[in-house]
């Protein structure tokens, strides 16, 4: 699996999810993906309930996820939870800790504990 | 990364967060028996030494979070600096410091409660102002930013102020020995470590600075910035109260320079400032520790109780149990009276982070040499290895300060017990927690 086909699965939980497109309805965010090893940058984008993706940069970012890109792609895959490799320094964010601890949640209430 | 982003915080919060959190109510009686051991008015020198000791231990936080700017802070540094089981078991110890306080500001907030409102027993301020925290904060209710950082200056501005008009006012200033520290210089400099307790605790804020030059520079202003206020805090103190067995006894001693610098409104403008302090660190201490506790049962390194979620999207359960148990602390404290283990316990256990954080930092340094490093210790590696060393030092002479008649040192024991029980859990209990929850893939994260 590429990072951009775990984003788009990612986000097709996340739009398809009622509880989840009513939490983020408030939820604005541009989130840029930088894997440290390709540098093939990726982006999330949240608005208005609809989380969308897709490959390159994007403008003004809110958030930054830097990572190898095996582990950012297991992360929105849901084969590993985010705090793992965030833990372990494999995963740095630049951002609203509130912005991180919501995308935490996000992979917790779609993938479980 | 050095793109720029739509939000990030000023210096200002860096400097207000670190002298916020360090600034607890608590640090009052600190003061109090900083000066019993430095033997009285010298005792603003034993701040001041342990204020310049810690500026190394900022310069190697600063290190540590310059390699890895992470919220997860000292999880990730010891980890990748030593390995997971230390790190757990330095996590849980450390998390507890914030209990420590969280405590000990319940104690020092009922005392004084009970000084300015006498017909309100200080028990129902210490449950009442907890539960009402802890409430605040399972309903997501967050202090602003502005309001901690105005909290922050208006005590260190406050402690400034009135100790110079105390001093200004007081006419035999010529007839004390403001240098000498006597024969417990030792311990005076290894309690005073407790006033800045917490400074460093800004550091997991890193991901919110976009300049990562901010947070060492806010660590070290705010160090200053302390060694000033409470420096001269305790020499207002014991110049106004000369005879050390007087205030050993006093639990408020902040309203005793607030009444003498402006009298009654002195006195109730302490009262003030001592309520918003130790309610800025109820609310600091349980919204970090509640998210780090999360982050653990997310690890699987506590059972996933810790992790679940109320409708605001607040780990409820993880906020539950630290103010039970910070709650269950400050009671059994304020009926033994033993506070004094709380601020010893404290000292230690920052101390001897403190001198981890210097192994960290040679560790670190020969493990990822070719990491980007934007701030880098003086003096490595003499500097550091002299610093772990003396940390460790000051650390074992805190824990064995004896506590009460007895000169049984119970923080000493009460830290080794801590310390046996968090190693059996991180042995036995986190292996099975993660047997139980693993999914059978094969990606996995190095230790």
């Amino acid at each position: 699996m590429t990072l951009l086909e775990a984003l788009e699965k990612f986000v097709s939980e996340c739009n398809q999810n009622e509880r989840l497109r009513a939490m983020n309805r408030d939820w604005t965010r541009r989130i840029q993906l930088e894997p440290d090893d390709t540098h093939r940058t990726h982006h999330l984008v949240s608005e208005a309930g609809i989380v969308s993706a897709g490959s390159g940069p994007v403008d003004n970012p809110d958030m930054l996820i830097q990572a190898p890109e095996a582990i950012l792609t297991a992360v929105f895959s849901g084969q590993m939870t985010p705090t793992e490799p965030y833990n372990a320094g494999d995963l740095l964010v630049k951002g609203h800790q509130d912005d991180i601890m919501r995308l935490d949640i996000l992979s917790l209430l779609i993938w479980g504990e | 990364m050095q793109r720029s982003l739509s939000r990030v915080l000023p210096l200002r919060t860096a400097v207000s967060t670190s002298a916020g959190l360090a600034s607890a109510a608590v640090n009052f009686l600190a003061a109090v028996e900083v000066a019993e051991y430095a033997g009285g008015q010298s005792a603003w020198l034993a701040i001041v030494i342990a204020g310049c000791l810690i500026v190394f231990a900022g310069a190697n936080f600063a290190e540590l979070n310059g390699l890895f700017p992470s919220a997860a802070a000292i999880r990730v540094w010891i980890r990748r600096g030593v390995n997971d089981q230390i790190s757990m078991v330095s996590s849980f110890v450390y998390l507890l410091t914030v209990v420590f306080v969280i405590a000990a500001d319940a104690f020092v907030l009922g005392h004084t409660f009970s000084r300015a409102v006498p017909a309100v027993p200080a028990l129902f301020w210490i449950v009442v102002l907890l539960a009402l925290v802890a409430w605040s904060n399972s309903r997501g209710i967050k202090v602003a930013g502005s309001v901690q950082d105005a909290n922050a200056f208006v005590l260190l501005g406050t402690l400034t102020l009135f100790s110079a008009i105390v001093l200004w006012r007081s006419p035999h200033l010529g007839q004390y020995r403001y240098f000498q520290l006597g024969h417990h210089w030792f311990e005076a400099i290894a309690l005073g470590i407790f006033i800045f307790v917490g400074f460093e605790w800004v550091t997991p804020l890193a991901e919110e600075f976009q300049d990562f030059r901010a947070i060492p520079k806010g660590m070290f202003m705010a160090l200053g910035l302390i060694a000033i206020a409470f420096g001269l805090f305790s020499l207002a103190l014991t110049v106004a109260y000369p005879h050390s067995a007087a205030l050993r006894h006093s639990l408020i001693p902040q309203l005793l320079v607030g009444m003498r610098a402006l009298g009654p409104v002195g006195f109730w403008w302490m009262t003030v400032v001592t309520l918003t302090t130790a309610m800025t660190t109820f609310n600091g201490g349980l919204l970090s520790a509640s998210r780090f506790l999360y982050a653990l049962a997310r690890e699987r390194i506590l059972p996933t109780w810790f992790s679940r979620l109320n409708k605001r999207l607040v780990p409820e359960n993880a906020l539950l149990a630290l103010a039970v148990i910070s709650l269950g602390l400050a009671v059994v404290v304020y009926v033994t009276g033993q506070y004094l283990f709380l601020i010893n316990a404290g000292a230690g256990v920052e101390s001897l982070m403190y001198a981890l954080s210097s192994i960290l930092v040679i560790s670190l340094r020969r493990r990822e040499p070719q990491r980007v490093r934007p701030f880098h210790v003086l003096g490595y590696p003499v500097v550091p290895a002299i610093m772990s060393l003396l940390f460790l030092g000051l650390g074992v002479e805190a824990l064995l300060t004896p506590t009460g008649r007895s000169g049984f040192p119970w923080a000493m024991a009460f830290f080794l017990l801590l310390l046996c029980a968090t190693i059996s859990y991180v042995r036995w209990a986190v292996p099975r927690l993660k047997a139980r929850s693993r999914r059978g893939t094969s990606m996995t994260t190095p230790s």
